[in-house]
């Protein structure tokens, strides 16, 4: 089985995004041989309220919930978001809650943010937090957000032992304290692969030997970015068939709970 | 077959341990053999700035270098700095004296394209019959303190318009700029071919770039983002006839080897 950790529908403020839909981001999916993908919406990161995302992403997963996972979109800072929380976790089944501290305007050591994780935590929702969402040099001339900082997340995993976390689209990871505070930290966050070479430089097999196959996960950005390139990744990773069956699901089943 | 178009070796200093960039060329090579792709056209021109002669010219020792290691591998482009423009002239003489694989020539960073100090250097390669590849991306926040000239498709177009003649690719779509303004930004200079390398992978580009340029502007290149541009060639929306063009063909008919 393989699920995508890192899939997304909706649209996005700064260009055209295909394939955006329950139906189409199953397409894509079927190209490449994903068979749950965990999906929040796009949309969200924008709205100023980010839980009409939330909404619409119920009407595009309602009738795929086999294979469409959804994760939420809120923002702490923003009025109603507890109830929104429980709203996700209720009616829209959500078992994650994507954070967004740059497009929300609020850091991770604020206390709107550790409220939200533990609320989330305590629902048994899995947060998951995306370093980036496009590259910056192509950053919409009004608009400027830069990446979450990896030791703002050691802090944040620390402060929180027992929530689980998945840090999505990132790299150069080897010099945080995520990595290099590994030990010493709780053993509660995972990395998502999707931006990480194992040919060349080979960053995906330097985390798998930094923090092990269990602390990875198989993702994609999928349907801002092609699938096939998180597949090739994949492909160079030199590891034993059991430790691709972690990282291609068996690490996000156990996070997901359906182990 | 599948041409890599847009690959370096690591810059080392002359006389400096080199074990480390020299090993990082060993590793791109075996990720080339175990990706597929049959030939790397290589260039270093990632060198301190601005470049003096003795800098680029060891700089493409070190592709001559590599092309001896690794013999039928790869085809050489040479880097110059064109604001030497007696010793760059001289430069694309030696290399290609030094070997019958020297197919490009490459400009990064050193001058804008457009900029008159280069036209000696881009008259030499049409004389030649060589390629010229240019380092661009339209980034739309460069640091104030950006120490390099703005290259961007505009600066491209204006030099293809300025030589018709000139057979040029465009770096990288997926450098990390607004893929979207470049595709369009080319899409009426016909000189001017894509390649699609680059770190980003953004769905959609690849479409796009078959709208506005065709296949028959397009170009494979990983620019040492191997899994990115493999992941996005094999995501091609195209024909195996197609994928032969934009993955050899295109290439090799700019060369005159086809």
């Amino acid at each position: 089985m393989i699920i995508d950790s890192n899939a997304y529908l909706g649209h996005w403020a700064f260009r055209r995004l295909r394939y955006n839909t329950g139906e189409g981001l199953l397409e894509l999916m079927d190209r490449v041989g994903i068979d749950r993908a965990c999906v929040s919406s796009a949309s969200a990161i924008m709205y100023r309220n980010s839980h009409a995302g939330n909404e619409e992403l119920l009407e595009e997963i309602d009738e795929h919930r086999e294979r469409l996972i959804p994760f939420a979109v809120l923002n702490p800072t923003y009025p109603g978001w507890e109830r929104d929380l429980r709203w996700c976790k209720e009616t829209l089944g959500a078992k994650g809650l994507r954070l967004y501290p740059p497009y929300h305007d609020y850091g991770l050591d604020e206390d709107c943010c550790h409220e939200m994780v533990d609320a989330a935590a305590e629902l048994g929702m899995v947060i998951e937090i995306p370093i980036t969402v496009h590259d910056l040099r192509q950053s919409h001339w009004l608009v400027e957000v830069l990446p979450v900082a990896a030791n703002d997340i050691a802090v944040l995993v620390a402060d929180h032992p027992a929530a689980k976390f998945v840090i999505l689209q990132g790299n150069g990871f080897a010099g945080s304290e995520l990595v290099t505070q590994l030990e010493q930290l709780p053993a509660n966050y995972w990395f998502e692969m999707s931006l990480q070479d194992s040919y060349y430089r080979k960053e995906l097999q330097q985390m798998k030997a930094s923090v092990g196959a269990e602390r990875l996960v198989f993702g994609t950005g999928i349907c801002f970015r092609y699938p096939e390139s998180a597949f090739v990744r994949m492909e160079g990773l030199q590891a034993t068939a059991g430790e691709k069956e972690m990282i291609f699901s068996g690490n996000m089943l156990g996070l997901l709970g359906d182990e | 077959m599948l041409i890599d178009t847009h690959a370096h070796v690591m810059y080392s200093q002359p006389g400096a341990d080199d074990s480390a960039q020299r090993t990082l060329d060993a590793a791109y090579v075996e990720a080339a053999d175990a990706l597929g792709i049959d030939l790397l056209v290589i260039s270093c021109p990632m060198v301190p700035k601005p470049t003096p002669p003795e800098v680029f010219r060891h700089a493409n020792d070190l592709v001559l270098d590599a092309m001896a290691k690794w013999p039928g591998k790869i085809w050489l482009t040479t880097y110059v700095n064109p604001g030497w423009p007696r010793e760059a002239l001289a430069e694309i003489d030696r290399t290609m004296a030094a070997t019958d694989d020297m197919v490009a020539l490459k400009l990064l960073r050193d001058y804008s394209c457009a900029d008159p100090v280069c036209f000696p250097v881009v008259e030499r390669c049409i004389e030649l019959g060589l390629v010229i590849i240019i380092h661009q991306a339209h980034h739309t926040k460069l640091p104030p303190d950006y120490p390099y000239p703005k290259v961007d498709a505009a600066d491209v177009v204006e030099l293809a318009r300025r030589y018709p003649e000139a057979k040029i690719i465009a770096d990288h779509i997926g450098g990390g700029g607004d893929w979207e303004w470049t595709i369009k930004t080319l899409a009426e200079a016909p000189n001017v071919f894509q390649e699609i390398s680059g770190s980003q992978f953004d769905e959609g580009c690849l479409e796009m770039m078959l709208e506005y340029l065709g296949v028959e502007r397009m170009v494979f290149a990983c620019d040492c983002s191997i899994s990115s541009s493999v992941g996005k060639f094999q995501a091609l929306p195209c024909s195996d006839e197609e994928k032969e063009k934009i993955g050899s063909a295109n290439f090799l008919q700019l060369c005159g080897r086809l």
